[in-house]
This record gives C-alpha cells, structure tokens and sequence, in this order.
C-alpha cells in the first residue's frame, strides 16, 4: 500500500491506535473478556486487582467488560451518526456548491442556522424532543456534524466546479448525473475523508458529553461518557472509575485528529498542484 | 456570406460586490468557416469572455445584457439546455490555458481521453487520437495520470480531447501561455495542423500580437470589451488603424532596433461599470480628440478592415 510507506510515523501510530482500540474491544466484547458487563460479580468500588483488572464500580460491576461495552457502544453510535452526516452532507455540500442558485442559498442558511446553536444545547434540544437514549444522541452527532462537513464539502464543491475539466466535460456533452459521478465525487473524495475523521472525534466528544449530562446512553448500558458520568461521583473514593474510560477518551480522540490531519497532508499536495 | 459565429453588440455584465463590472461593451464580430482567428487583448479587454459567450459558458455571475451569439445559425442565448448540449458537443472543442488543471487528477489519460470520444470509446480510439497530437508514447499515456505527465504532453491531450469530436469551431484560450517557450511551437504547430485536416474553425484567444499574426489570417484586436479593429494579419500588423493597436505594435520586443527603448502604453487598462461613454482607449491615446472621450465612435470599414476609431473616421474620410 503505497499511502502506508507515505505516511509519517505519527499518521501511522494514529491509524494503528484506532484499530487497535476497534480490534481490542471488538474481540474483548465477543470472548466476553472479563465476564457479563452487567453482572454484580464482586465487592463494591474495588480497586484494580488480579482478578478484576480495572477494578469494580459502586454496584460490584467488573469494570473491564463495562469499558469493552462502553467503547463499543460510543464508537458505534459516532460511527453511525458520521455516516449518515457524511451521505447528507456530500448531498447538500454539492448541491449548494455545483448547482448553486437558490438551492444553494437555502442550503447554506439552513445550515447556518444550525450551526449557530452551541453544541450542547442543540443535543439537550434533541434528547427532550426525542427522549433521551441512543437515538436522540445519533441524531445529535448528526446535527452537529452536518454543518461543519456541509460548508467544506461545498466550498470544495465550488472550486472543482470551476476546474477546467469539468467545463471540458460539459462541452463534450456529458450531463449532470456523469460529471457528479466521474469529476466531482472522485475529486471531494479525499476531502470528505478528512472532514469524516473529524466528524468521528466530534462525534465521540458529542456522546461523551451527552451522556455525562444523562440525555445520552442510559443505563445499564455503559458507553464512555456514562461510564464517566456514573464514576464521578465516586471521584476520590474510586478514581479508577473515571481514570479508565478518560483515558480510553483522550486516545480515541487524539488518534483520529492525528490521523485525520496526515490524511489531509497526503490528500493536499496533489490537490494544490493542480491548482497551479 | 453566412457565417459560423456571429456576435452582435454583445454586452456581458459580471455581478461583484457592490454593482457590476462590464466585460463586454457592444463587441461586434462575424468568423466564416475554415478561418483561423487571432483575438488580442490585455487582461481584463474582454477576450475570454467573448470566447466563452460563443459556447454559452459564461459563469454564474456573468448576465448577457444585449446582443446575440449566433453559432452556426442557433441564438446561443436563448437555446434549450438539451439543444444548448448538442451544440456544444456537436461543433465546439475548447483549449484552455492551464494543461493540468484541464485534466481530471483523479482519473488516467486513456479514461478521459474515452470519455471525451463519441459513444463508448475503445483504447485502440483511444491510442489513434493520442498519435494524432504526436505524443512519442501514446500506450503509456493513456495509463498515466494527469500530474505524471509534463505541461506540454497534458496540453497535448487536452488538445486531442478537445479535437476527437472533430468540432466546427475550436477555441484557445491562451493556449501555450503556461507552457515553456521551446514548445510553444510544437503545440502550436499540433493545434493547427490537426484543425488544418479536420477543417475546424480556429479562434486563438493571446496577448501575443506578432505571435498571433504569424499564424492566423485575421486579427482581432479586443480594448475595454470592444472589438477596436480587425483585418487580415499582415495588413493589421504592417499597418495599425487604431492607436490601441499601434502602439501595441510599437511596444513589440524585437520591433525596435538594438538600444532604441521600447514604447510602453502610458495609464492602465479600463475598468468598466457600465458602458463606455465614449472611446475607451481616448483616456491613454495620445492623439485623442475632444469627441473621444464623450461619442462612441462608429464602425470604420475599408477593404475588409473594420476600425472603431473617431481618427479612422477622418483619415479615410468615409464614415457611417
């Protein structure tokens, strides 16, 4: 793989953290690694042993297969929201940015709008409309997301658009449905890449954030944020509670913005070239 | 005699900011089939808009505010999208400045070059109109990507693209100005030959006047979005009409002898918000009469040389 011998070690240690991360609580969830999440198994706030190697919580919980469960659960709900966000916002982003006009105009405001709200409340709006749960914390990465990926898609949108190959294709006859498919698509790949990965780390911050606020994940169901939440209000008594899924957090974090910003130094020498 | 492109008083406005900035200001111009066309212009004179009116391409931001763009009989401005389609992939190929900006980056050569052919495009098709821009290894282009090649093998293709449609009308905007001196030539020499055999109309869009002239039969000389004076190219050349154009002629490296300076065009082009009240050039011309800067001057017509000069006007002594 040609990309792989391109990137610097830090792309390459951000991408291997995140399968890693993936790999291990994939495989730590279906060899149920540590027992059942939700079985009461030991004593109460203990500390990390040789038994239960990240400790226990207020209800005698083993902490580790609770971490495997919560990781699971917040990379999947992000996961979910960005893809949605990234088939919306590719759709909008072109059709503000290629067809432009007044589809443009009230894509834009739309978006605008939304990204006026703060974050948070934008998602407490969502989890009172729908209920607090998964659902309401999908559709707020989603809101979130969607204004940001929108305004890059569509101003990268705009510039290809004015590329002189897509003026060849349209001489040469081609219509819309071709020049989507064969110029533009191929063309916003690598952006929309990069704002995905993004989209990801907002995401988990989204649901970290929602969940410490109990408007996302309920329980027994564990995810990051409401491991956090529920661990601290043990902080002194039990910092474990919290150290584990905090630091599992900053890494999954930290890993997608490191690899999100190689892929964009990959991607841009190419594209800045065929600027000149 | 009917001919292939006629634009009539054509004025093109561009939206910006605050207001509007005319490209355009009432250009005048009929091409035959089979000519080759040389239109010269500084910056900002209106010549790449006058080529993208022919093929209906003006940006989103450009209104036509008066005038017609008659392309091989059809009013290009008032075309259905579908009939607008045909036309343009029935009878005009473009050639633009940047080679590798023509280029899709995300696709390889011999792909483009299919997709550019009519109907599906086989690679032996494919192969043959890479050949025909005498491209030295036409198998291992068609299998490259647009920044593996150099400036003058991706106009190459861009030309081949643009010509395997066999248009009626091919336009250049300024095609060898991003390419290296020594082969500006040599893809000159492509794109005239190739039209030569296909019989396709030539409009060469420069600011290269002795350039221009030393190919093409006609010149066209563009000032502040009028077409000032046309005529064969050796007689535009020898003999300027318009002041525009001889002091064009004049500020010529290498048509001054050795150590004499050359002569500069004092002021900076016009920038125009609405029409022009009288001459555009009358602010930098040097023998501008006190009618320059307040009447529009009318079409001069000698001997198939129009000038769009009050001066003309006097010095031949006919006038319309």
């Amino acid at each position: 793989m040609t990309w792989w011998r391109k990137a610097d070690w830090l792309t390459r240690s951000g991408l291997l953290c995140l399968v890693l991360l993936a790999l291990g609580t994939l495989a730590g969830t279906v060899l149920g690694i540590g027992g059942d999440p939700d079985e009461m198994v030991g004593p109460r706030l203990a500390p990390p042993n040789g038994e239960y190697l990240l400790g226990t919580d207020e209800l005698g919980r083993s902490m580790l297969p609770r971490l495997f469960e919560g990781i699971g659960t917040t990379l999947v709900l992000s996961a979910l929201a960005v893809l949605v966000t990234a088939v919306l916002a590719t759709l909008l982003g072109i059709a503000a940015g290629y067809r432009g006009g007044w589809l443009g105009e009230i894509v834009l405001r739309l978006v605008e709008v939304l990204h006026s709200f703060p974050v948070i409340v934008l998602a407490i709006l969502v989890a009172a409309v729908l209920g607090p749960g998964q659902t309401a914390t999908i559709c707020s990465i989603i809101l979130i997301t969607i204004p940001l990926m929108t305004r890059v898609v569509r101003a990268a949108a705009v510039s290809v658009s004015e590329r002189d190959y897509v003026t060849s294709a349209v001489i040469s006859g081609a219509r819309w449905p071709r020049i989507l498919s064969r110029h533009l698509l191929p063309n916003l790949s690598g952006t929309i890449a990069v704002q995905g990965t993004y989209a990801l780390s907002v995401g988990i911050l989204v649901e970290g954030g929602l969940s410490f606020l109990g408007f996302g994940v309920q329980p027994p169901q564990s995810s990051l944020g409401a491991l956090i939440q529920q661990g601290s209000i043990y902080l002194l008594a039990a910092p474990w509670l919290v150290i584990g899924p905090g630091i599992v957090l900053v890494l999954a974090i930290l890993a997608i913005n490191v690899f999100g910003d190689g892929l964009r130094d990959s991607l841009e020498p190419r594209e800045a070239r065929s600027l000149v | 005699m009917t001919h292939l492109v006629r634009i009539e008083d054509l004025v093109v406005d561009y939206a910006s900011g605050d207001g509007s900035v005319r490209a355009l200001d009432g250009a005048e111009l009929a091409i035959g089939a089979g000519e080759t066309v040389g239109i010269v212009g500084e910056s900002g004179s209106g010549k790449s808009t006058l080529g993208a009116a022919v093929g209906g391409l003006l940006p989103g931001a450009a209104t036509v505010a008066r005038g017609s763009v008659v392309v091989a009989d059809h009013e290009v401005n008032t075309l259905r999208p579908n009939e607008l389609r045909a036309l343009r992939r029935e009878r005009l190929g473009y050639i633009f400045q940047e080679p590798i900006g023509s280029l899709d980056p995300t696709m390889r050569i011999g792909k483009q070059v299919a997709l550019a052919l009519p109907g599906s495009g086989r690679r032996a098709d494919v192969l043959t109109h890479l050949e025909r821009v005498r491209l030295a290894d036409p198998a291992r282009v068609a299998k490259a990507y647009p920044h593996q090649l150099s400036g003058g093998m991706a106009q190459r293709v861009a030309i081949a693209m643009a010509m395997a449609r066999e248009p009626e009308i091919l336009i250049a905007d300024e095609p060898t100005a991003a390419l290296d001196s020594q082969i500006r030539a040599e893809v000159l020499d492509v794109i005239f030959t190739l039209a030569a055999e296909i019989g396709t109309t030539i409009l060469w869009l420069s600011h290269d006047l002795p350039a221009v002239a030393k190919r093409c039969r006609r010149v066209v000389v563009m000032y502040g979005g009028r077409v000032v004076e046309s005529g064969s190219a050796h007689a535009v050349l020898d003999m300027p009409w318009h002041p525009y154009t001889s002091a064009l002629v004049r500020a010529v490296p290498g048509a001054v002898a050795e150590g004499e300076r050359l002569v500069s065009i004092k002021g900076q082009p016009p920038v125009l918000t609405g029409a022009a009240e009288g001459c555009a050039f009358a602010p930098r011309c040097p023998d501008a009469l006190s009618t320059c800067s307040v009447d529009r001057p009318p079409v001069v017509s000698v001997h198939e040389r129009d000038v769009l000069c009050h001066l003309a006007g006097q010095q031949v002594g006919v006038s319309r």
